[in-house]
């Protein structure tokens, strides 16, 4: 039957491709999603276009370039159309590698907590007992301390933190959240008929979580991240402006941080405004994309059971 | 039918407790006995059927089969084996021989896997076969269930199936590993008269071909008469009557039986069958003794014996056995010995 | 003088697909003090012709033609204001799965003793009172179990509840959408007779919809069968049930395993029910009939007398028309 071979190649293809079009079609339909997407897209082509204007004169370095003629911060002109900052950097520049770092930032710890989340939550709510009394346990501990502390004493003890680091101890803090949601949700599948089926089948535990828990488990896990991201970009903006951030890397929240040291901050606006407005709308369009995607993946779009 | 007398699959005074959670103002849950030492012996290539209302214990009864539970007290024999604390890997071996179909056709499917994949789940559990092996298994099981041709349905998700189509592919996840026993768990409860019949007639042929033993779980004797060898009838997790399914029906000797034949709708079954009257109008107040469960709703029940004692399950002969005072005398035998 | 009368009935759904015509083409007709049963596979449009008698349709349901004289009176003819004075008083309804619908945290009486005084203000507290202790006796539930709370109700006791409400404005007309199906059969017995009683002492009539005719046939002097939308068979029951001419009901009567008689074969209806979106302009059932021929396809069946009483959507009674 080397048919069927190719055949479970195309149908397979076809499913993901006709539920990610279902998917779509359901997503157009809601305004909130529509303008959180058009947000995104223009930031990430903000992020994708960061590397060009180093390209065109080294002067716009975001961290290095110093315009020769300029010395102090000064308005939008033809050369700068932000402007330049105290030390005659492009704004403008700066303004597109805080978008890439954001973008980075934010997917890679929202995907790091949702995966640890993800995963402990299957775990603990699958298995119950004394694992799950103490795993939770520990996401509480988690949960009650205050990120942004810790990581301000985290960064006193060790002078100053580095991007990554930053990203790693903010999934650290972040996965609990995450974690109560999906066991929430494992308990809730547990005892339906179809794990017990696999039961009865003789699946192990470790199949039944990964195999038969996780699919119905990861729509949610989706949506959690986008929620992640939000929570990640401000606190890696926090940390920066507090002066706790990576120096080496300019990002939004860094470039608040230098508008404030230098006591620009009612001189400039054309340098204070851009970075605040940016990490407020882009926390503010990935919400909308979350809120879209819930009704995405609402179960009354899952056609169960017959009417009538 | 083609079984011998050889017994598959024992229940031997099997007893289930449940304590339900405490409410908040008592000291401690109440405790539900939901089988109350049943014994019950399946013969190979047999379809036992096994009916009560809701709350008879009927579906405990079977998930102990399949071991989603442990029974209190008591043990469980498969082929002579005693299964009933098995672990690891000869759990696991045990789930080759013993399978179930569930209830509920909307809930016992993954949603997120498709029919191939929930169908070739269990022979990926236990490895067998290499991938196109699999495929050929796959592929019969769901020819022998009717969901021809195979490729039209293979990669569709559940939602997109009828419940009797679902239901269909459950049987083919039950019998893909050719198990030697399956517990049918109300199959068609949730179906209507025709995708009902289709599923009884698909139980036939797989018990005629495969020689598979089946326990049919039902609510409704009429499907048990149709479908059934045997018939248990289970009342509060006591099993009151025991024998060949006709005789069962035309002939029943238990009280409670009789009230079920009763309830059925009359018409068109034009006054051929007996009105049997023994159910109470209300139900007696509880004397707080052991005695015979049926004992609060049967007019039979005399105050000296049925409150105090319970009736032991009596072989009236043609293996027809009864667990009443007043059913005609028979032989005695030994705690529920029903072959 | 009849008191419900269909003519024509047809009802539908907008959905995204397109338009799925739930009913077609219904015509009925139910005297006071009698009642008359709809049986049908699920997805026959049983339960939406109950919902438009009642005018209880979805925001996207739409009641296309037909009428539905209630009395003498068009009912689709009513303002709101006036079909809400309808309900409960002339016309109630036990929906499907009515026991959840039980307010947890209200006690059973002043459920219905609410429902009665929604609809006829005028009865003060103790009249309502009253008339709730007289229901209850009425349909069996004791009298002390009143000021309970629906969870203490087993599912027996929370039906009758149910039956209770419905009948507590003396309604002429009730609606029961597959009351007894989530009961045990001895349950199931007992409300069924009391339903009887019930009818012959308040001389309510009563549609009853569900998917076993057994119980219907029991309970109802008139049976019409429903197939894809459309009545197919329509008749007194010992008429339809014990000589059905259409095909489906034959193939529906053959379908469930009996207590008594000959244990033959089970013969399921092979195929599936045909979409409702795009109906087929022929005979609905013909691909799934036995007895089909070429032209039930490409025509649209038209209702045939066997009897006074009894008439069939069929092309081929003509056929059998030597009984």
């Amino acid at each position: 039957m080397t048919v069927f071979n190719n055949d479970i190649g195309l149908s397979e293809r076809f499913h993901w491709i006709s539920r990610l079009l279902e998917g779509w079609s359901i997503y157009k339909k809601s305004f909130l999603g529509k303008i959180g997407l058009t947000l995104l897209a223009v930031f990430a082509l903000m992020a994708l276009c960061s590397s060009i204007p180093p390209l065109i004169d080294p002067m716009y370095q975001p961290m290095a370039g110093v315009d020769p003629e300029i010395f102090k911060a000064t308005g939008p002109s033809t050369r700068h159309w932000l402007g330049t900052d105290f030390m005659g950097r492009d704004i403008l520049s700066q303004l597109l590698t805080g978008a890439r770092i954001a973008f980075m930032v934010g997917v890679s710890a929202a995907f790091m907590s949702v995966f640890l989340g993800t995963v402990i939550g299957m775990i603990a709510g699958y298995t119950g007992k004394f694992m799950d009394t103490f795993l939770m346990r520990l996401a509480d501990m988690i949960m009650v301390m205050p990120a942004l502390l810790v990581l301000l004493m985290l960064a006193a003890l060790f002078g100053q933190l580095s991007i990554w680091f930053i990203v790693f101890f903010i999934a650290l803090f972040r996965w609990p959240g995450v974690s109560r949601v999906i066991r929430a949700q494992t308990l809730s599948l547990k005892h339906r008929p179809f794990i017990e089926a696999a039961r009865v089948a003789g699946a192990s535990n470790l199949r039944i979580i990964f195999r038969h828990i996780m699919p119905n488990v990861l729509p949610l896990s989706f949506l959690y991240m986008t929620f992640q991201v939000t929570s990640a970009i401000i606190i890696e903006a926090a940390l920066a402006f507090l002066g706790f951030g990576d120096p080496g890397t300019v990002s939004w929240g860094m470039m608040l941080q230098w508008v404030w040291k230098t006591g620009h901050m009612f001189k400039a606006p054309y340098w204070l405004l851009p970075p605040g407005i940016c990490i407020s709308l882009i926390t503010l369009s990935f919400y909308m994309l979350g809120r879209a995607m819930d009704e995405v993946l609402d179960p009354r779009l899952r056609k169960e059971g017959e009417t009538d | 039918m083609n079984h011998g007398e050889e017994t598959i699959l024992e229940l031997d005074r099997i007893v289930k407790k449940y304590r339900t959670k405490a409410f908040l103002f008592g000291a401690r849950g109440q405790e539900v006995i939901a089988l109350n030492e049943i014994s019950i012996k399946v013969t190979r290539g047999e379809i036992f059927g096994l009916v009560g209302e809701s709350g008879s214990g009927k579906t405990t009864a079977g998930r102990l089969i399949v071991r989603l539970e442990q029974p209190g007290e008591g043990k469980i024999y498969l082929d002579g084996h005693d299964i009933t604390s098995l672990k690891g890997k000869a759990s696991k071996a045990y789930s080759r021989r013993v399978q179930m179909i569930f209830q509920d056709p909307y809930q016992s499917l993954n949603p997120q896997l498709s029919i191939f994949e929930t169908i070739s789940e269990p022979l990926i559990i236990h490895k067998i076969g290499n991938t196109k092996a699999k495929e050929d298994v796959v592929w019969q099981a769901m020819k022998s269930v009717g969901l021809s041709p195979p490729h039209d349905f293979a990669h569709r998700y559940p939602h997109q199936l009828s419940g009797g189509q679902r239901q269909r592919v459950a049987i083919a996840r039950a019998m893909v590993l050719n198990p030697e026993f399956v517990v049918a768990d109300e199959p068609t409860s949730m179906l209507d008269a025709s995708m009902s019949a289709q599923i009884f007639n698909i139980l036939l042929e797989m018990r005629k071909k495969l020689n598979v033993s089946f326990l049919f779980i039902t609510h409704s004797l009429a499907a048990a008469r149709y479908l059934c060898d045997r018939i248990a009838v289970i009342y509060r997790g006591n099993v009151v009557e025991v024998g060949p399914g006709d005789e069962i029906i035309e002939n029943p000797k238990h009280p409670y039986t009789q009230a079920l034949i009763d309830a059925l709708p009359q018409f068109g079954h034009s006054g051929d069958v007996n009105r049997y009257e023994t159910l109470l109008r209300s139900e007696r107040a509880p004397s707080g003794y052991g005695g015979c469960p049926f004992f609060l709703r049967c007019k039979l029940g005399s105050i000296e014996k049925c409150s105090r004692e319970k009736p032991p399950l009596i072989r009236l002969g043609d293996s027809h056995s009864v667990a009443c005072f007043y059913a005609e005398s028979g032989i005695k035998t030994s705690s529920g010995d029903n072959a | 003088m009849a008191l419900l009368v269909a003519e024509n009935l047809s009802v539908g759904y907008q959905t995204q697909n397109g338009y799925l015509h739930a009913v077609e083409g219904v015509s009925f007709s139910l005297d006071a003090g009698k009642s008359l049963g709809f049986v049908g596979e699920s997805g026959c449009g049983k339960t939406t012709l109950g919902m438009a008698v009642m005018r209880l349709m979805p925001s996207n349901g739409l009641i296309r033609e037909g009428r539905i004289l209630f009395d003498g009176e068009d009912l689709l003819k009513k303002t709101d204001e006036e079909m809400r004075q309808i309900r409960w008083q002339e016309i109630s309804m036990i929906f499907q799965a009515a026991m959840n619908a039980l307010n947890p945290v209200h006690r059973v009486i002043d459920q219905i003793t609410e429902a009665i005084h929604t609809h006829t203000p005028s009865h003060n507290k103790d009249e309502a009172y009253e008339q709730v202790r007289v229901l209850f006796k009425f349909v069996g539930l004791p009298e002390d179990r009143m000021r309970d709370y629906p969870h203490q109700y087993s599912g027996g006791m929370k039906q009758r509840a149910i039956i209770a409400m419905a009948l507590a404005c003396k309604p002429k007309l009730i609606i029961a959408d597959e009351p007894t199906t989530a009961l045990d059969v001895i349950v199931q017995d007992q409300i069924l007779e009391e339903t009887k009683s019930l009818q012959r002492e308040f001389g309510v009539s009563i549609i009853y919809i569900s998917h076993d005719i057994s119980v219907v046939a029991d309970i109802c002097h008139d049976i019409g069968v429903m197939y894809a939308g459309q009545l197919v068979e329509y008749g007194a029951r010992e008429e339809v049930f014990d000589n059905p001419v259409h095909p489906y009901t034959k193939a529906l009567l053959s379908s469930y395993p009996t207590l008594t008689g000959e244990k033959s074969k089970l013969m399921p209806i092979p195929g599936e029910a045909p979409n409702l979106i795009n109906p087929p302009f022929g005979c609905r059932f013909s691909d799934r009939c036995t007895e089909a021929r070429v032209s039930c396809r490409s025509n649209p069946p038209v209702w045939l007398e066997i009897t006074p009483t009894h008439k069939v959507l069929c092309h081929q009674y003509g056929k059998h028309c030597g009984e």
